[in-house]
């Protein structure tokens, strides 16, 4: 079994954008954008959320199981919950509303009848929700493609996270190349025995009892494997000094410029809630005319 | 190991690499089982996977399966390109955060009274953690309560559990056998 990241060096902008200064940026987006619910807000996050994505210069082929997994999130929450079943629409669209089709209406070739309670507000909710899960799944999808695995321990510690819960991570990802071999190893092994993973046969609850020759090697080698690097770890005084790394991140003039804009969007959209009372949801006239 | 009365919110060395190993073999083994295509029920995918966070909490302490679940979503979810979920990674790592808070009173993995105490707190950890990772759909997507539950929750939820039911004794059983044989501490 293969196991590589989806990471590639692009040259793009993206390339030249400080990890921490992404964190900060992504985070400061997820907060402000789901703080309000006016497209006023909305629809100019949405485009500062476009315009990051095209930083990446990713290819469709490489994320479309990205946008895959995107795609039925949206679809529950959009088509389903908001447009079918109205479902409170999360308590933001007050009851009632402009019904857009106040008679019902009846479908061709087969000539029911039928009362659909959508309105107009609700609409204007799934266009909203559009913009916010669109923009927020624009900003965390392209992570995975864009960002050097090599850098995750060094910016978490950079984020001002502790030095062991940094190397944790570092060391997480230096672990998986040599779990997935084991776990291949084990695979081929258990085969050779007449394992048989893909057995079709049996319930939902032998499926997954059937796992456990899989399982248990791989976890037992891992944890006994791991009790002698914490004593290598030890004997070499870790954890008794300030760590360095070798993956170094810094500041330039962009990341700092990326970083003020961060707090800017984040400090105007809590002021714009708090302070101002705007962000709340609400359907403009000229959207409300198209229909009433 | 086994046998042996442990501080459970200490975060040394052993805890940095145990969180470590868990958190990678988690995104291996959710990696692998979504590439072995493992034959599912309806539209109810085996994530098997969910054991480890709830194995390494009992085992090595909250923090240890906190980590392990909230880093191996992550690792997992790069490996396979779905992005980057914040509130599912921290629902996941509470699913490993709640069966660690009986780490301490494990004494011998092997036994009835342990096992028992694993599994409720199983039933515990998944509802906790899929439980905060859904309600923040509601914070996030703007969905209502009924679709959080039925289309969020209860699916993780189930899933979760029931992989961790199974597989959780069995593990047990074999971390107090390597225990015993190994000898370490």
């Amino acid at each position: 079994m293969l196991i590589s990241w989806r990471y590639k060096f692009r040259n793009s902008i993206m390339d030249r954008i400080d990890p921490r200064s992404r964190w900060i940026f992504s985070f400061a987006f997820l907060i402000s954008a789901t703080m309000v619910w006016s497209a006023n807000f909305l629809f100019p996050l949405f485009i500062i959320a476009l315009i990051w994505y095209a930083f990446g210069q990713t290819r469709w082929k490489e994320t479309r199981r990205g946008w895959f997994l995107v795609s039925i999130m949206l679809f529950s929450m959009i088509v389903i919950n908001t447009i079918i079943t109205g479902g409170g629409a999360g308590g933001v669209v007050p009851p009632g509303g402009h019904v857009l089709w106040p008679n019902g209406f009846t479908v061709p070739v087969v000539n029911w009848h039928i009362y659909f309670g959508l309105t107009v507000e609700r609409i204007w909710f799934a266009l909203c929700q559009l913009m916010r899960l669109g923009g927020v799944s624009l900003i965390f999808v392209l992570i995975p493609y864009t960002m050097d695995p090599r850098a995750y321990g060094a910016t978490f510690r950079g984020l001002a996270m502790p030095d062991s819960v940094a190397y944790t991570m570092e060391l997480a990802f230096r672990f998986i190349p040599t779990l997935a071999r084991d776990l291949s190893v084990t695979l081929d092994a258990q085969k050779a025995r007449g394992y048989e993973l893909e057995k079709v046969k049996g319930g939902i609850f032998k499926k997954i009892a059937r796992i456990a020759p899989l399982l248990v090697p791989v976890t037992m080698n891992a944890i006994i494997a791991s009790e002698d690097v914490a004593n290598a770890m030890d004997l070499r005084c870790f954890g008794q000094a300030k760590r360095t790394w070798i993956y170094e991140l810094n500041f330039h003039r962009w990341d700092h410029m990326l970083n003020a804009v961060s707090v800017l969007m984040l400090v105007g959209i809590i002021l714009a809630v708090y302070v101002f009372k705007l962000g709340g949801f609400w359907v403009p006239e000229w959207f409300m005319q198209l229909f009433v | 190991m086994a046998g042996k009365k442990k501080s459970i919110w200490k975060f040394g060395t052993r805890e940095v690499v145990f969180a470590a190993i868990g958190a990678a073999l988690y995104a291996v083994l959710a990696y692998a089982t979504n590439v072995l295509q493992l034959p599912g029920a309806g539209n109810v995918s085996i994530r098997p996977a969910a054991v480890i966070p709830m194995f390494f909490g009992i085992a090595f302490g909250p923090i240890v399966g906190f980590i392990t679940g909230f880093v191996g979503n992550i690792l997992s979810d790069l490996l396979s390109g779905w992005g980057f979920w914040f509130w599912w990674d921290l629902g996941n790592g509470l699913m490993g955060l709640i069966p660690g808070l009986i780490a301490a009173s494990i004494v011998d993995y092997g036994a009835l009274k342990s096992i028992l105490l694993g599994e409720l707190f199983v039933i515990l950890g998944a509802a906790g953690g899929m439980g905060v990772a859904s309600l923040s759909e509601m914070w996030v997507s703007g969905a209502d309560l009924n679709t959080v539950i039925f289309a969020n929750f209860i699916p993780a939820f189930i899933g979760n559990t029931v992989n961790g039911l199974i597989l959780l004794p069995i593990l047990m059983v074999a971390y107090a056998a390597i225990s015993k044989r190994s000898g370490r501490g």
